[in-house]
C-alpha cells in the first residue's frame, strides 16, 4: 500500500516535471478554457431572455458548462501520450520494474486530473473578474473535487481506449465521439427544461450531466442536499469504474 | 541463469512467434541470440522480462519462474528494450533517479549508484541535460545505465546498437564486454548483426522462425562449417597446371577459380597450407599472394537455417542506414548449399582483385563493408564475407586475449569458480584454439605488415580513453 501511494508520487512527479517544461503546452493549456467561456458566453447570451431561463445571465447559467468542458477536452487526450510512451518504450521499462501496476494508471490519471483542476481554477477567477457571482469559497472547492472524479473517470477511460486501440488517429476519434455527444446530452449549455424528453431520459445516465448539475449547485450555494449526494456518489463510482477498468486492461496487455 | 523448458508463443493473430525454445543460459556468460528480424527474438526476451506471458512452456530467470515470481525474477533483471525507453524531457540524471524510484531503492541507495554509473558510462558532463538533446549512442548508454541502476546480476539488451553509427556501436560493444567481465553481469543479447554476435558472445543461438536451430560458441559454429577455403593468386599462365597439381593432393576438396586467382576448400587451412606451398613451389609454381578464409556466421546461418541471413529476414522491420547495402550484398548473386557457396552467373572475376586489396582497415565492419561497396565491386556478397574473413583474424586475437585474462582473473578469485567452468566448456576443444594460433600465425606470415598495422590500429581503437572522446565529442551530433 506504501508502494502505492509512493510509486504512483515518484510517476506524478515526472509528468508534472514533463509538463512543465513544455512552456507553450502550459500556455495554451490555461488560454483554451477562457477561450470556450468567452467565445460560447457571448454566443448563447441572448438565450437568457428566452423565457423559463433558469438565471439571469448567460454566463451564470454557463460558468458549470464551461468548467465541464475544460474537464473533458483536457482529459480525453491523455490516452494518446500514453501511446506514445508505450512507442517510446518508456512503458515497457516501467513494467520490467517491480512498480506498481495500478500506480502507473493513477499516476496518469491524477496528473491530468489535476491540470484540468489548475485550468478550472483560472476559470473560476476570470469568471469573477467578469461578474459570475458564486455562492461562497466552500462551493468553489467543492466543485474542483466534481471536476477532479470526472476529470478521473474520462482520463481512466481514454488510458483504457489508448491501450485497447493501441492506435492514435483511432484514439483521438473516440475520444471526441465520447464526449461531444454527451456534453450535449447534458445541461452543460442548455438547462433541462428546455431539452426532448428522450434526451433528458439519457442525462440520466450521463456522468457529465451529474457533473454540470452537482458544480452549478455548489456555485448557486444548496451545498448539502441528498440530490448532491447522489450525484457525487455516482461520479465516484463512474471514476473508480473507469479507473479499474484502465488498470485491468493495462495490465492484460501482456496477453 | 536463465532457463526455458519448451516455450512456445502464438500471438492471437495466428502467428506462431516462439515453438518449442528450449534454451538454458549460464551464469556469466554473454549468450547472444541471433536471427532475422521476425524470427522471435524480441518475443523471447519479452516473456524471459515478465512483459509477455507464453502460451505453453515455462520459463525461470534467476531460479525464479517468469510465470509464478514474476516480481522476484523483475528485481534480478535489468533490461533494455530496442526502442531508448529513456523520458526524452527528464534529464538523464532524473531518469536514472526515476528507474531507482521505480526498483523502491532508497534515495540514498539510489543518490551514490547514480554517480557510480554516470561515471561507469562517462554521462557525467552531460547528467543535468534533457535527453532530448542526447545522441543516438548517449541515449542507448543511458538506457542501459537505468537497466543497471538496482544492480542486476542479469541484463537483456534487445538490439542494442540498432540503428547507431559505427563508432557509438563499438564503443557500446566495449561497454557490454566492460560489464560482462568486470561486473560479472550475465548477460543475454538480441541482434541480427552477424558481426556483433560473433564479437560479443560467448555462446550463440542460432533462431529461425521461432525455435533454436543450434547452440554453440562462434568458433565451434564456424568449425561445424566443413573446410576452410585457401585462396591463392598465381601469376597467369600456370594456373591449369597448378590446379592439375592441386586436384591430385589428398587433402584438397574441392577447387575453385576465377582468372589468375584460385580457391582450394581443405579441411583444415592452417594444416594445409604448408604442403599445399611445398608442392607448388616443387613444380615451378610461384604464388603471389594467398589468403585463408574461415567459415563466416552467415555460412553458419545457412547451414542450419536453410536459407541465406538475408533471405530469412521477414519483410517487417527497421530500415536502417545500412539497408541499402545489406539488400545489394547477402544472398542474392551466390547461392548456398551445405556451407559451400556456389557460383551463378558470371560475376566472379573480380575476386582476385578482392583478396589482393585486402588489407582489412582497423575501422569498425560495418564502415569497412561500406568501403567496399564504394570502391565499386560488383559482388559485394563477397565482400561481406571478406568483411567477416578481415575482421576474424583481429577479432580471434582479440577474444583470445579477452578471454585468457577472464580466465586469469577466474583463476584468481576463488569466487570465479563457475566462471572457469564455463570457460572451459565454451572452449572444450582447445585444440580448436591452437589451430586457430596456427591459422594466424600463417597469415602473419603471407601479410606480416598487414598484421602488424591491424594489431596496432586495433589496440589504438580499443584504447579506453578513445571510447571516452567519443562517448563526449563524438556524442553530441
Amino acid at each position: 500500500m506504501i508502494y502505492l501511494l509512493s510509486d504512483t508520487w515518484f510517476l506524478f512527479n515526472k509528468y508534472v516535471r514533463i509538463t512543465l517544461r513544455m512552456p507553450m503546452w502550459a500556455l495554451f493549456t490555461i488560454i483554451q478554457p477562457l477561450i470556450w467561456l468567452l467565445i460560447f458566453g457571448q454566443l448563447f447570451k441572448n438565450m437568457a431572455s428566452i423565457p423559463g431561463f433558469p438565471s439571469g445571465r448567460y454566463m451564470d447559467f454557463f460558468l458549470p458548462g464551461a468548467v465541464i468542458m475544460t474537464v473533458l477536452f483536457g482529459t480525453s487526450w491523455s490516452g494518446v501520450s500514453l501511446l506514445r510512451e508505450i512507442n517510446f518504450g518508456t512503458v515497457d521499462k516501467m513494467l520490467v520494474t517491480p512498480v506498481s501496476r495500478i500506480s502507473i494508471v493513477m499516476s496518469r490519471v491524477i496528473h491530468s486530473a489535476f491540470t484540468v483542476i489548475i485550468q478550472c481554477i483560472i476559470i473560476l477567477i476570470v469568471a469573477l473578474i467578469f461578474g459570475v457571482r458564486l455562492s461562497g469559497f466552500g462551493g468553489a472547492l467543492l466543485s474542483l473535487v466534481v471536476v477532479f472524479l470526472l476529470a478521473a473517470g474520462f482520463s481512466g477511460i481514454s488510458n483504457g481506449l489508448a491501450i485497447w486501440i493501441k492506435r492514435e488517429e483511432p484514439l483521438v476519434v473516440m475520444g471526441n465521439m465520447m464526449t461531444l455527444p454527451l456534453m450535449f446530452f447534458s445541461s452543460a449549455m442548455v438547462p433541462k427544461n428546455f431539452m426532448p424528453e428522450w434526451i433528458k431520459i439519457i442525462t440520466m445516465i450521463n456522468p457529465i450531466d451529474y457533473a454540470v448539475e452537482a458544480i452549478r449547485t455548489f456555485y448557486t450555494g444548496a451545498v448539502m442536499s441528498g440530490a448532491v449526494l447522489m450525484e457525487v456518489v455516482f461520479l465516484i463510482l463512474f471514476a473508480v469504474a473507469a479507473i479499474s477498468w484502465a488498470t485491468e486492461m493495462f495490465i492484460n496487455q501482456a496477453e | 541463469m536463465i532457463k526455458t523448458d519448451s516455450l512456445t508463443k502464438t500471438y492471437s493473430s495466428g502467428t506462431k512467434a516462439l515453438d518449442n525454445l528450449t534454451i538454458h543460459v549460464k551464469e556469466g556468460e554473454v549468450f547472444g541470440f541471433l536471427g532475422p528480424n521476425g524470427a522471435g527474438k524480441s518475443t523471447a526476451i519479452k516473456i524471459l522480462t515478465t512483459l509477455s506471458i507464453p502460451t505453453s512452456g515455462s520459463a525461470w530467470v534467476s531460479g525464479y519462474s517468469v510465470l509464478t515470481d514474476a516480481v522476484k525474477v523483475r528485481h534480478s533483471i535489468g533490461y533494455v528494450a530496442q526502442e531508448t525507453g529513456v523520458d526524452y524531457f527528464l534529464s538523464g540524471r532524473e531518469n536514472l533517479v526515476l528507474q531507482g524510484r521505480m526498483y523502491r531503492m532508497d534515495k540514498k541507495d539510489i543518490y551514490h549508484r547514480v554517480e557510480e554509473l554516470l561515471g561507469l558510462f562517462d554521462l557525467k558532463g552531460s547528467a543535468d541535460e534533457l535527453v532530448s538533446t542526447y545522441s543516438g549512442g548517449m541515449r542507448r548508454k543511458l538506457d542501459i545505465a537505468t537497466a543497471l541502476i538496482h544492480n542486476p546480476r542479469i541484463l537483456f539488451l534487445d538490439e542494442p546498437t540498432l540503428g547507431l553509427d559505427p563508432h557509438s556501436r563499438s564503443s557500446l560493444w566495449n561497454y557490454i564486454r566492460m560489464l560482462n567481465k568486470d561486473l560479472k553481469v550475465t548477460i543475454f543479447l538480441t541482434t541480427h548483426y552477424l558481426d556483433e554476435a560473433d564479437k560479443l558472445s560467448h555462446r550463440i543461438g542460432i533462431l529461425h522462425k521461432g525455435s533454436i536451430k543450434i547452440i554453440d560458441t562462434p568458433e565451434a559454429l564456424k568449425d561445424n562449417i566443413k573446410g576452410d577455403s585457401v585462396n591463392l593468386s598465381l601469376n597467369s599462365g600456370v594456373k591449369e597446371r597448378a590446379i592439375s597439381i592441386l586436384k591430385g593432393n589428398t587433402v584438397v576438396k574441392d577447387i575453385l577459380c576465377e582468372d589468375s586467382h584460385v580457391r582450394v576448400y581443405v579441411n583444415n587451412g592452417s594444416e594445409a597450407i604448408p604442403g599445399l606451398m611445398k608442392l607448388l613451389n616443387e613444380h615451378g609454381i610461384e604464388i603471389s599472394s594467398l589468403t585463408i578464409s574461415r567459415p563466416t556466421l552467415d555460412d553458419v546461418y545457412l547451414k542450419y537455417s536453410g536459407v541465406s541471413f538475408k533471405e530469412g529476414e521477414s519483410s517487417e522491420g527497421s530500415n536502417p542506414w545500412w539497408a541499402q547495402w545489406a539488400k545489394k550484398g547477402w544472398g542474392k548473386n551466390w547461392k548456398g548449399g551445405e556451407g559451400e557457396w556456389k557460383q551463378e552467373g558470371s560475376e566472379g572475376s573480380e575476386d582476385g582483385k578482392d583478396n589482393d586489396s585486402e588489407t582489412p582497415s582497423p575501422l569498425p565492419s560495418p564502415l569497412r563493408g561500406e568501403g567496399w561497396v564504394r570502391g565499386g565491386f560488383s559482388d559485394e556478397n563477397k565482400d561481406w564475407q571478406k568483411w567477416q574473413q578481415g575482421s576474424d583474424n583481429q577479432d580471434n586475437q582479440e577474444w583470445k586475449k579477452w578471454m585468457k585474462e577472464d580466465a586469469a582473473t577466474a583463476a584468481e578469485q576463488p569466487a570465479g569458480d563457475s566462471w572457469e567452468k564455463q570457460k572451459e566448456a565454451w572452449n572444450t576443444e582447445k585444440g580448436k584454439d591452437e589451430k586457430d594460433e596456427g591459422k594466424n600465425g600463417d597469415n602473419k606470415k603471407e601479410e606480416k605488415n598487414g598484421d602488424n598495422n591491424k594489431e596496432e590500429a586495433w589496440k589504438k581503437w580499443s584504447n579506453a580513453s578513445d571510447w571516452e572522446k567519443w562517448g563526449k565529442g563524438g556524442g553530441k551530433g
